[in-house]
């Protein structure tokens, strides 16, 4: 039995984008434990909604994060107008929920290339970044952002896609399908990927359950469980949406189930473009929040929780976000423990860690 | 096979064109809706101060008194709420960014006089209406009005809007201490 020594890992680590700290008790090469701590970049957002109007505030609550940013916004409008009993039109729901699974698919591409990049893999990320700035110019041709986008509003959004732009978003996803096909093939099929990922870091469904973890960490170790099957969250419920649900639990799993999260979102915009009703993108909101309401709505790294609590002024009371990486923690530290030195890099990213929405 | 797979990879990727762009020697191509950064008309400007109020990060500053109107450029986020805000649409998301630079650069705008009838167009809301019971005519509403629309007499009891000249922009039903103004 070797001699058990603490390393720490972060909060600045090349793996890590965002800065989480980890203290590794180790022996031999064996992780024994793991201790995280944050709160390395708490901004205090939640205490702004005293300061700014519940209008503005939506400007703010986008800025929580870069990459879930439009499903911060939409799960904020949606918790102010469940408080304020206001019914959003047809196709602003419908184009919440483009937006949304756009803001999926570059998350998601993200994500594989920085997996990518902690497996070692230096090529594969550049190319998951190459085809993910298309998605980020749609963004931008349709938003006028890349990742703030600045389109949810209380009562709907505030820019429209003519027919004309949705055609041509859902013939350039078509096209990125084979460009898609070819990286995800790597992750799935080459044997170096597969040396790094398969049986790594297993996450049993009972353990899944009983620490509560959400999104496709959940959904690797086979757990069912996904917001937008849901009702009252978008339209999803007339898109004939079935969650991707890998049973594995190892880091393979986990992977996969993203990888089919990206064909899955292609197709729900396919659809969802199809169906899409002409009508009003937006309704007036009069008056000011009074009461509360709290919201749940399935942002790439999982379930998210919005809280919003008004007193009749133009100010909320109070706001309260609880964002899927939060709960994924508990996961990762029991997945550490037994893990090699050299897989800590790769179990990390696997939970798809968002610290700024974390921490706020 | 394995050599096959690679060298078609690298032929593909010899021959094809890079997929970084080489700015700035090839311009970046912006969008219709890029929202660049915020842009001003000067002419058109009432010096009302509600884009100051909207702003989220209080990137913009109003003087009333000087005529200006100045915004910090990197503390703009670009949200477009001043320009969805303004009465007179003076204000507009330019699709361009602005230069950058080494220092936090304010720019400001000198705001001209405007002739007291063309500030009536383009009206935001309704007519503005008093209800006269609960008005306590203290005059807030005529000294926060940006196109001084309001005539309000404390002693003789009057309250008093030219229709002409106000632009319904709200900026004194925001700040009526007893609520007693409304936009039609």
């Amino acid at each position: 039995m070797g001699k058990r020594t603490i390393i720490p890992f972060g909060p600045q680590h090349p793996v890590l984008p965002e800065p989480v700290h980890l203290d590794l008790v180790i022996e031999d090469e064996t992780v024994i434990e793991a201790i995280p701590s944050i709160g390395f970049i708490h901004r205090g957002l939640e205490k702004l909604v005293e300061k700014k109007e519940y209008t503005e505030m939506v400007y703010v609550i986008e800025r929580i994060c870069g990459i879930c940013s439009f499903g911060h916004g939409w799960g904020y409008c949606a918790a102010v107008e469940g408080a304020m009993d206001v019914e959003v039109p047809k196709r602003a729901e419908y184009l919440r929920t483009i937006w949304h699974e756009l803001s999926r698919l570059h998350s998601h591409l993200l994500w594989l290339g920085l997996l990518a990049d902690a497996f070692g893999f230096e090529s594969l990320f550049m190319h998951c970044w190459r085809v993910r700035e298309t998605i980020l110019d749609i963004l931008e041709k349709t938003t006028g952002g890349r990742v703030i986008f600045s389109v949810c509003k209380v009562g709907g959004v505030r820019k429209d896609i003519d027919n004309e732009t949705l055609k041509e978003i859902v013939d350039t996803l078509k096209g990125m399908k084979k460009d898609i096909k070819a990286l995800t093939d790597v992750f799935l099929e080459d044997k170096s990927s597969k040396n790094r990922l398969c049986g790594v870091g297993v996450l049993s469904k009972e353990d899944a359950i009983d620490l509560g973890a959400v999104g496709p960490v959940a959904r690797g170790s086979g757990v069912v469980q996904d917001m937008r099957l849901a009702k009252g969250h978008g339209v999803y419920d007339e898109l004939d949406f079935e969650p991707v649900i890998e049973e594995g639990g190892d880091c393979y799993a986990r992977c996969k189930v993203r990888i089919g999260e990206v064909f899955q979102s292609i197709e729900l915009i396919e659809k969802a473009v199809s169906k899409i009703p002409e009508g009003p993108i937006s309704v007036e909101v009069k008056g000011n929040v009074e009461g509360e309401f709290v919201t749940r709505l399935e942002q790439p790294r999982g379930e998210a929780y919005y809280y919003a609590k008004g007193a009749g002024t133009k100010f909320l009371e109070r706001m309260r976000v609880r964002t899927p990486t939060n709960q994924n923690i508990p996961a990762l530290v029991k997945t550490l423990q037994g893990c090699d030195l050299a897989d800590v890099p790769m179990l990390v990213l696997t939970i798809d860690p968002c610290i700024s929405c974390t921490e706020r | 096979m394995a050599t096959f797979k690679i060298g078609k990879v690298v032929l593909k990727s010899l021959f094809k064109k890079p997929a970084t762009l080489m700015y700035p020697v090839v311009p970046r191509e912006w969008q219709e809706r890029t929202r660049g950064h915020v842009g001003i008309n000067e002419a058109d400007c009432i010096v009302c101060g509600i884009c100051s109020k909207k702003c989220p990060a209080n990137a913009i500053t109003v003087d009333r008194k000087k005529r200006t109107w100045s915004i910090q450029r990197m503390q703009c986020i670009q949200c477009n709420s001043c320009v969805e805000a303004c009465p007179k649409t003076c204000l507009t998301m330019e699709n361009q960014y602005t230069e950058p630079g080494p220092e936090k650069v304010v720019d400001t705008y000198e705001i001209p006089k405007q002739e007291k009838k063309a500030a009536a167009d383009d009206k935001k809301g309704g007519a503005l209406k008093c209800n006269l019971e609960d008005c306590v005519y203290c005059g807030l509403c005529a000294k926060n009005c940006p196109c001084d629309a309001l005539n309000v007499d404390r002693k003789e009891k009057v309250w008093k809007v030219d229709e002409g000249t106000c632009v319904s922009c709200g900026a004194c039903v925001e700040k009526c201490p007893k609520k007693c103004l409304s936009l039609g």
